[in-house]
């Protein structure tokens, strides 16, 4: 999480910010239109932008694609779920680009996310659904807790509606992005000094096993949850007299949320070099 | 006299990061006076904007790569004092004017570099007040840049960086994106800035006629200066702008190339050769003259049958906007028409009605004999091909075959099909070979040239580029027209939005210049470029060959032209 | 550009410092967050388009209503469909249509507060308010640049689709998958344009003197006046008063029982 603060020093970072965040929100607004829960959200190709910007981008990615999501709102819904938005489509950028840093299996990583081998498309699949939990469980847990929309029918339409344009579209996006992105040196590793940028290590991995286990407990955990309380899935979760605001969706998905923002600053940094 | 100096640059080079040992710039020197106006040439590549970035220390702050000499700027030296502390010594403007301006308001904008330093409010609003009425946009303090023309746009950012009250200001290149009154607009704040004798003034450009009002003229090749000296004394030597791959003045190119005149009584300007002409005795050979009519009529009954009929097509924006009113035009096959207009004339909103993009409010658009409101745009592309004028708006492929490809592929034809399709559109635009290579990584150029390739690629018999020579250095203008007049030659009908005036009488068949909505004139070149006058209230200058032409009584469109058509000569 | 909100007429409550509104939007999210009673609700809607009024920006309700109609017919059929309890006309419940309509009012009540919010406040100012609220300038700075460049960027958008129709992509034909891999001939050139100017952007910025100092002046002044405390003490107290409702069920219970049927707390 440190490199998500120390990253504006840098003018590069900042300018990232900016445009990512422009970006986000200008291929948003115009599907305002095609609304799944009107006042919350909507069906958004935009949705492959945040994997992409996380990856390319770091730290800059995260605060664009939560930025650029809060400005999408201020064309007709701002209101008190732009709150958890923000949080939520931060972490859709922001849990990819962390995962990826110790991805897989080996020490080392699993290497730049250039998408030239099945490996990394698989890993790439991998974290871009998490990276769509992860921006789901905020959102679903904080509106559940205010009782306006059911935990289950939220995360679940959020997540399947965030993770197949990041995969779909995302995968082109990056595989004919990535290369020119390096060429220019734009890629956050390229503009951060060496010091900050996190590493692959043991710090780091507990805090990627932490941040995938929050991610995943507190989505399930909160789905049985919230059957328990009568809630399902996708729109029949408005339905079967689901309790919105239990306690238990608002403790489990609620654990979840946390251990997502704890596990963010588990990370390995790179010895200092002078 | 180290005092005097603004600008001390000893054995500088640079090597970007990733170039091998290709230096941008290659231990270039060059001293610029306190109060001096220099003027910098050079093809693209010359190592031009390298320099300029280098002055206020984003090279090497900024921009990697391997740096050695040294740059002193007022006495500082520009490597080692951060960028933004060098923002009160130097104020640096670029091309792309959009990249430049952040704020949401004009007023902010100029604030902006003055609260980095800390200036307080009531002086920083002194300043805006005498900064808008240098830049010409008082009246405009509340308004969103957004919603301000190029050409204010960009006296907006050097607003923004006159500003912190730097005392040289170097512009990159300022003008390639404006339309003539936009350009205009720049020189005339250049003009005033030189006139306090204090200020330091270097203007990046490619405007050959420009750079006579400066003090020095600059000439960079290869990341070298060529040559530099009192700007006549240097266009004079027209066998050297040819070499180095500038525009050269067209007046001293004639009479070099017609050996009339020895090098240093040469003439500069149309008035000063018709002066020339008369006191040598040289005319302009009605024969010959006639001649050159007689091609045109010929050419003229080569056309096909109407290819292209708007019929009085208006166009009303969702906001009321008529920004087409009452049209009429008829284009024949193989016919080469420029259609000239500055921003905002409706030029480009009567142009997107020609295959479909847009669809008529009143009126009718009829293409091959297809009504435009009646076929899909789909359709209408299999006869009329858009290049759009940044080509970095279309391009998506990893691969030049791939960008070619596209639209042939989604109009489904058979693999074979598609190959040779490609094969012969990058044949057409000198790029065959290319196939493979990734498209962004060429230069402006040839990106504009694969897209022109991508275009052809769907066989379309009408071609339309939108301001195909914007942003190239001459020889690539040069090259994009020999390219376009060869697909015209080959039967295309050719429908071009320009505003490069000698683009425009070099090649352009017929001229249609639009203003506020309507054809202002419309008809062979030479017949438009006739009425000078009326051309030049639109800001609209024909070049200095056409001009002396009509003071000699016949409208002539190239240095060829005239020099065909001198007659006297011993 | 009217692609923005803002309303540019003099009003009192575009005269209120940035801060002040949007402590008045937070408080208008609370009390809609607060309760699950329609009157109690209906009464802070309309409190909150009094403010609106008083602000005149109410013409933008017309520019957000598909919003806000759509957001009332979602709620009210697919809760009246989903609400399991009570009677039924056909498929829908008495009760559910209620519940809906709670939901509704919820809901556009915190969506008018935002477009009031938005109707009367400069970005310039709302950025300016952030810095005032200590948020880091470089973050406020990306925030405002980001919100200049998105008409810039959906002008530029708008004229790739264009050039890639012009080409002869067609947009509406094909299943959804084929129709999501169609945006990508229009993302990548969208993508790239914007991305390549990363490095004029900040270098322009830096030649602009951006980062001399962390000491910046400012150009725009925003001070609290009487008027701002006014405002402030006042939602403060409208909130009190809904705390006590909320907390005392004797009162609770007495507003609740004029309309039963409409209260789900």
């Amino acid at each position: 999480m440190k490199d998500v603060f120390s990253m504006w020093k840098k003018t590069k970072m900042v300018v990232l910010v900016a445009l990512c965040a422009g970006l986000y929100a200008a291929l948003l607004i115009p599907f305002k239109g095609f609304v799944l829960i009107p006042g919350i959200t909507e069906f958004r190709p935009a949705s492959a932008l945040p994997v992409v910007m996380g990856l390319l981008f770091g730290p800059a990615g995260a605060w664009g694609s939560a930025i650029g999501n809060l400005i999408g709102d201020f064309f007709g819904s701002l209101g008190i779920g732009s709150l958890f938005g923000f949080v939520g489509n931060f972490m859709f950028a922001y849990v990819p680009y962390k995962l990826w840093i110790n991805f897989g299996k080996s020490s080392e990583g699993i290497g730049e996310p250039d998408l030239k081998s099945g490996k990394k498309i698989l890993a790439y699949v991998v974290v871009s659904i998490l990276g769509a939990a992860a921006c789901a469980l905020p959102i679903a847990w904080g509106l559940d807790l205010l009782g306006m929309v059911p935990f289950a029918a939220l995360g679940s339409i959020i997540t399947l509606n965030n993770s197949i344009p990041s995969i779909l579209l995302g995968i082109p996006i990056m595989l004919i992005l990535y290369p020119r992105i390096k060429k220019w040196d734009l890629l956050w590793t390229d503009i951060m000094d060496e010091d900050e940028i996190p590493v692959a290590g043991r710090l780091s991995r507990i805090g990627a096993t932490v941040m995938t286990v929050s991610v995943l407990g507190g989505m399930i955990g909160g789905f049985l949850a919230a059957f328990g309380v009568g809630q399902g899935l996708l729109y029949s979760g408005f339905g079967a007299g689901g309790d919105v605001g239990s306690l238990g969706v608002t403790l489990v998905a609620g654990v979840g949320t946390a251990g997502l923002i704890v596990s963010s600053f588990i990370q390995t940094m790179p010895k200092k070099s002078s | 006299m180290s005092g005097t100096k603004s600008i001390e640059v000893k054995g500088l080079s640079f090597t970007y990061k990733g170039e091998g040992a290709v230096r941008a710039v290659d231990s270039l020197d060059l001293d610029v006076e306190r109060g001096e106006f220099i003027v910098i040439m050079g093809p693209s590549g010359a190592g031009k904007s390298t320099l300029a970035n280098s002055l206020n220390g984003l090279i090497p702050g900024f921009i990697r790569g391997k740096y050695e000499g040294s740059v002193l700027v007022n006495g500082k030296e520009a490597r080692s004092t951060p960028v933004n502390r060098m923002a009160s010594e130097i104020g640096l403007v670029f091309q792309d004017f959009e990249a430049q301006l952040f704020s949401t308001n004009v007023n902010l904008e100029i604030a902006f570099g003055p609260e980095n330093f800390a200036v307080d409010r009531a002086e920083i609003a002194a300043r805006i007040e005498k900064i808008l009425r240098t830049i010409k946009l008082e009246g405009f303090e509340g308004r969103q840049p957004a919603t301000l023309s190029g050409g204010q746009k960009q006296r907006l950012a050097i607003g923004s960086v006159l500003a912190t009250y730097p005392g040289i200001i170097c512009m990159d290149e300022p003008t390639t994106d404006l339309d003539p009154v936009g350009k205009l607009g720049i020189f005339n704040i250049a003009k005033e800035l030189h006139e306090d004798s204090e200020f330091t003034l270097i203007i990046i450009e490619h405007e050959t006629e420009e750079a006579l009002n400066a003090d020095r003229l600059v000439i960079m090749k290869e990341g070298r200066i060529v040559a530099q000296g009192k700007p006549a004394d240097v266009l004079r030597d027209v066998a050297f702008t040819d070499e180095v791959g500038i525009m050269s003045l067209q007046i001293p190119k004639l009479l070099s190339e017609l050996g009339a005149c020895g090098r240093d009584d040469l003439p500069m300007l149309p008035a000063e050769g018709a002066e020339f002409f008369a006191r040598k005795g040289l005319f302009l050979d009605r024969e010959r003259f006639r001649e050159m009519l007689d091609r045109d009529e010929a050419r003229e009954r080569g056309y096909g049958d109407t290819i292209v009929a708007v019929d009085r097509l208006s166009h009303v924006y969702p906001n009321g906007n008529k920004a087409v009113d009452d049209i009429s035009l008829v284009i024949r096959e193989r016919e080469f028409i420029a259609i000239l207009g500055h921003n905002g004339s409706g030029k480009t909103t009567l142009v997107k009605h020609l295959n479909g993009l847009l669809s008529p409010s009143s009126g009718s658009v009829t293409i091959c004999g297809k009504n435009t409101a009646e076929h899909s745009i789909f359709e209408i592309g299999k006869e009329i091909g858009y290049v759009f004028q940044n080509p970095d708006h279309q391009i998506f492929a990893d691969t030049v075959f791939d960008e070619v490809a596209f639209s042939p592929k989604i109009r489904g034809c058979p693999a074979e099909e598609v190959s040779v399709r490609v094969q012969e559109a990058l044949e057409a635009v000198d790029m065959a070979g290319y196939e493979e290579k990734d498209p962004f990584s060429l230069s402006k150029g040839e990106r504009q040239r694969v897209a022109v390739a991508s275009v052809l690629s769907a066989r379309p018999r009408i071609i339309i580029l939108d301001e195909p020579t914007t942003g190239l250095d001459y020889k690539e203008q040069k090259r994009m027209m020999e390219l376009i007049k060869k697909l015209n030659d080959s039967g295309h009908t050719i429908i071009m939005i320009t505003h490069t005036m000698w683009v425009v009488s070099e090649y352009a068949h017929r001229v249609a210049a639009i203003k506020d909505g309507k054809v202002m004139m419309d008809g062979r070149t030479r017949d438009v470029f006739a009425r000078e006058k009326e051309l030049y209230d639109s800001f609209l200058k024909t070049p200095h060959i056409v001009s002396l032409g009509n003071m000699l009584g016949g409208t002539v469109l190239s240095v060829e032209e005239m020099k065909y058509c001198t007659g006297g000569l011993e | 550009m009217d692609m923005f909100l803002y309303v540019d007429v003099e009003s009192f409550v575009h005269r209120l410092d940035p801060r002040t509104k949007l402590l008045l939007m937070f408080l208008s999210f609370a009390v809609g967050v607060m309760f699950n009673n329609i009157l109690i609700l209906t009464a802070a809607l309309a409190l909150v388009v009094a403010y609106g009024a008083l602000g005149r920006s109410l013409s933008n309700l017309k520019r957000i209503r598909v919003v806000l109609v759509m957001i009332t017919l979602f709620s009210l059929v697919i809760w009246s469909i989903a609400r399991p309890s009570g009677n039924r006309f056909l498929v829908f419940s008495v009760d559910g249509v209620l519940y809906g309509l709670m939901i509704a009012v919820k809901t556009n009540l915190m969506i008018v507060a935002g477009m009031i919010f938005l109707s009367t406040t400069k970005i310039e100012e709302i950025a300016q308010g952030l810095v005032k609220l200590k948020i880091p300038y470089r973050a406020a700075f990306a925030f405002s640049t980001a919100i200049r460049l998105v008409p810039m960027i959906v002008a530029t958008s708008y004229t790739i689709i264009q050039a890639q129709k012009s080409r002869g992509l067609d947009l509406d034909s094909g299943n959804l998958i084929e129709k999501i891999r169609k945006y990508v001939p229009l993302m990548i050139p969208t993508l790239i344009s914007v991305i390549r100017g990363t490095n004029i952007f900040s270098m322009a910025l830096e030649s602009k003197g951006f980062g001399y100092s962390d000491d910046r002046s400012n150009l725009l002044e925003i001070r609290m006046g009487g008027k701002d405390y006014a405002m402030m003490t006042a939602g403060l107290l409208i909130l009190a008063a809904a705390v006590v409702l909320k907390v005392d069920h004797s009162i609770y219970d007495a507003w609740a029982s004029i309309f039963p049927w409409g209260d789900f707390a």
